[in-house]
């Protein structure tokens, strides 16, 4: 029973890396903000003493948290569906102007070490462009980080593909 | 000789791809290296021989791989020589740190070369340089989380540079558990070895948020000295144990012993394993790589729940007000209340807001009206944004004291005197020494104290399973419950002024708060079971209850304590009590115990006792 259990699970996770459409139907690229942690708190014992509640997985598509990378959305080597599991953090970021999942962000779109704080300082004064709604999903921060770049004379090289 | 003869022959005219001939004695010697031991996880038996900690047959090739790590490694190097159109099937692909490693030992210079695809694509997108080692810390709350957890942090090379840790992958053994096992059968199963155990390759964020917004956990990261080579080593060894499953059991064969196999493969000159015969409790774990000396450096990073109380900490109470008023309704962003506070401090009232709010959505479904209240903070907070907060780091816990203690006691009780003499297996008691723990959390596990009353007059005097006490202060924006739960044996009074070893149950709940600095003041409510041979039923039940305050002064931590118990059948139990600590080294405290106990069975009786206490190991 336990095998079956386990072998049915690994079966679902290696279709996902299969999937078609943008980034797989788990990935969450059409997330709103302020989407709930994924997964409940899990057991007691299972999440605060050893480790995990079952959701035992094994990166194959990483750096993407669980989203594949198949579709064309790689900028400067790091694909941006890395971002995707931190949008909270990235909206709380961006409207301080400061902070981890902002610099990270700079840095999976391919921004210069020398441009970081300048790309904080205007992604910071156009948060509300970025950040439209509450209901602002990862996809339209991407689109409209873009936008927004385009129109910065330092960081309008970052906005195209590389 | 003729049969090496032949042997020989045989090699020549085998076709070019195929194993070399190893003699008898290279084979053992071989399969007795500590490192091909480390690869299969295997251990001596009870019985003799070997036996692996691999509970998993795809793990093995050799059909009774996992008690002769010399026929296992007979069968690898045997299956390294398969076609290479095996592609990712082939166990060069499957097998990496394996491969390497024997390939290095019997010098394969003729190995079929497989396309592993699916591991180079895997390999290149780790792309490991340096590992961290993660330790989530006790939270008060949950003081069950005293034992802790460890996982590891993989880095790509530019990630200190970057500061992008955020993308790193994280490595995490745990107890893999299907369907819905209550809590209880979770713990039953998790002691009894009932779950499998898998490591799982995760991204770190996400256990970023598992600790410290779900849990409100502080991490601790330890930079690990590994190098670029000895981190690609471990992480080679790591997909060999893709999906495979382990033996798992709570105390011992838990995360943080696998995990200390792993940097044995990274660095195969460390002896960390060894060290745990008994019990691998996570913060040991932390002391023993430390003591390896493997870490660079240590940072902190503090749970939602410090970050917010840190947030609203210089807040006076009209502005701690506000802060509610704001989360539950943002239209008071612009009630005239707020908006004549001065901007730096409205800047801080409405991040306690927008943090308070997001804490408060922690593990629940999104709400979109909840989500609009949030918005609108963080709009506001873009237009006039906090400084950014600067939390002192707390005590590193692996610095705190050992977990198992000694102690010995003299005292006397009336007109008796008496040694006392103890053991404690685990962890931390409100008053132990308090470098490392927070203030009002207590979990012990396994605590035998015996004592030798004058003329040699020896007895039990309490044997605890387990006793867990949590007094998290209230205040304003947070209001935690405080509970605490005991179970074992212990003396409370009888007829003729005996003390009378009893079964006991019991449990509370109440709350606790802040007094003034390292000040706690706690008041439960409480019920109690208990098997007493004077009584008449052989389960008396009672209600009662718990006060007292706690406070951190210059010797130690002091708590002073009322008790009562007032069971069905008439008796009343009440006892007050003092103790005080005085810190005399990281392993060493004296303790002065003071108590007076009340009953309907006996008269009032003193006891006074001074405790030496020794944290070893």
């Amino acid at each position: 029973m336990k095998r079956i259990l386990l072998g049915t699970l690994f079966t679902a996770v290696s279709i996902n890396a299969m999937a078609q459409a943008p980034g797989g139907p788990d990935c969450g690229w059409g997330n709103m903000l302020f989407e709930g942690q994924r997964g409940t708190p899990a057991h007691f014992l299972a999440s605060t003493t050893n480790g995990t509640s079952g959701n035992a997985t094994f990166g194959m598509t990483s750096g993407t948290n669980g989203c594949s990378t198949n579709a064309a959305l790689t900028y400067g080597g790091k694909s941006w569906l890395a971002m995707n599991g931190m949008m909270n953090e990235l909206s709380e970021d961006m409207a301080k102007g400061q902070g981890e999942a902002l610099t990270t962000y700079a840095v999976v779109l391919g921004v210069a070490p020398e441009d970081r704080a300048h790309f904080a300082a205007v992604t910071h004064q156009h948060f509300s462009e970025i950040f439209k709604t509450a209901d602002t999903t990862a996809e339209d921060v991407h689109t409209n980080t873009l936008a927004i770049l385009k129109s910065d004379a330092r960081l309008a090289k970052y906005a195209t593909p590389a | 000789m003729l049969k090496r003869l032949a042997y020989l022959a045989l090699c020549a005219c085998a076709p070019l791809h195929a194993a070399p001939f190893m003699d008898e004695s290279r084979l053992q010697r071989l399969a007795a290296d500590p490192y091909w031991i480390a690869l299969g996880h295997y251990e001596t038996g009870k019985l003799g021989g070997w036996r692996s900690y691999v509970d998993d047959e795809r793990f093995f090739l050799a059909d009774d791989g996992a008690h002769h790590p010399d026929r296992e490694l007979a069968a690898t190097v045997k299956a390294l020589y398969e076609p290479a159109s095996k592609g990712d099937q082939h166990a060069q692909c499957v097998y990496p740190a394996r491969t390497r490693w024997l390939r290095e030992q019997l010098h394969l210079t003729d190995l079929p070369t497989p396309d592993c695809i699916e591991y180079r694509e895997w390999f290149q997108d780790v792309a490991p340089h340096s590992a961290v080692l993660i330790f989530p810390a006790a939270y008060l709350n949950s003081p069950s989380s005293m034992f802790g957890h460890t996982l590891l942090r993989i880095d790509q090379a530019d990630v200190q540079s970057n500061q992008t840790a955020l993308l790193s992958y994280a490595v995490n053994f745990g107890a893999y558990i299907e369907g819905n096992d209550n809590s209880i059968l979770y713990a039953w199963k998790g002691l009894m070895g009932g779950y499998p155990g898998l490591f799982a390759f995760v991204p770190y964020q996400e256990k970023l948020s598992e600790y410290r917004s779900l849990e409100n956990r502080d991490l601790w990261e330890y930079q690990l000295n590994l190098t670029p080579e000895e981190t690609g080593r471990m992480v080679e060894h790591i997909w060999e144990l893709k999906q495979i499953r382990f033996d798992y059991f709570f105390f011992d064969e838990n995360c943080s012993y696998r995990l200390l196999e792993l940097l044995q493969v990274a660095r195969p000159s460390l002896d960390l394993t060894s060290h745990f015969p008994l019990t691998a409790i996570p913060t040991d774990t932390v002391k023993a790589v430390k003591n390896a000396g493997l870490v660079e450096r240590v940072d902190y990073r503090p749970s939602r729940e410090r970050e917010l109380l840190a947030r609203a900490e210089p807040l006076d109470k009209a502005e701690q007000q506000q802060v509610l008023a704001l989360a539950a309704d943002t239209s008071k962003l612009q009630s005239p209340e707020f908006t004549a506070l001065p901007a730096p401090r409205q800047a801080l009232v409405q991040d306690a807001a927008y943090r308070l709010e997001r804490y408060r959505a922690t593990g629940q479904e999104r709400d979109p009206e909840q989500a609009r209240r949030s918005f609108e903070l963080l709009r506001a907070i873009n237009r006039n944004p906090p400084p950014p907060l600067d939390i002192e780091r707390p005590g590193l816990p692996e610095n705190g004291h050992e977990s198992r203690t000694w102690q010995l006691g003299v005292g006397t009780r009336e007109d008796r005197a008496f040694a006392e003499y103890g053991l404690r297996m685990a962890y931390h008691d409100l008053n132990d020494n308090a470098y490392g723990f927070p203030l009002g959390a207590q979990i012990e596990i396994l605590q035998l104290k015996l004592r030798q009353y004058e003329g040699n007059d020896w007895q039990v005097q309490r044997l605890d399973l387990a006793t867990i006490r949590s007094l998290t202060p209230r205040n304003d924006l947070l209001k935690p419950w405080s509970w605490q739960v005991a179970g074992g044996l212990e003396r409370v009074p009888g007829k003729h002024d005996d003390e009378v070893l009893v079964s006991h149950v019991n449990g509370g709940a109440g709350g606790t708060w802040k007094l003034g600095d390292d000040l706690l003041g706690f008041a439960l409510g409480t019920v109690r079971v208990e098997h007493h041979n004077d009584f008449a039923q052989f389960i008396a039940p009672a209600a009662g209850f718990n006060t007292g305050v706690l406070w951190r002064n210059g010797l130690g931590n002091l708590s002073l304590e009322a008790k009562g118990d007032y069971f069905i059948n008439g008796e009343v139990r009440r006892s007050l009590s003092l103790n005080q600590q005085w810190e005399l080294s990281d392993s060493l405290g004296l303790r002065l115990s003071a108590k007076r106990e009340f009953s309907q069975l006996a008269t009032a009786q003193n006891e006074v006792m001074l405790e030496l206490k020794w944290y070893n190991y």
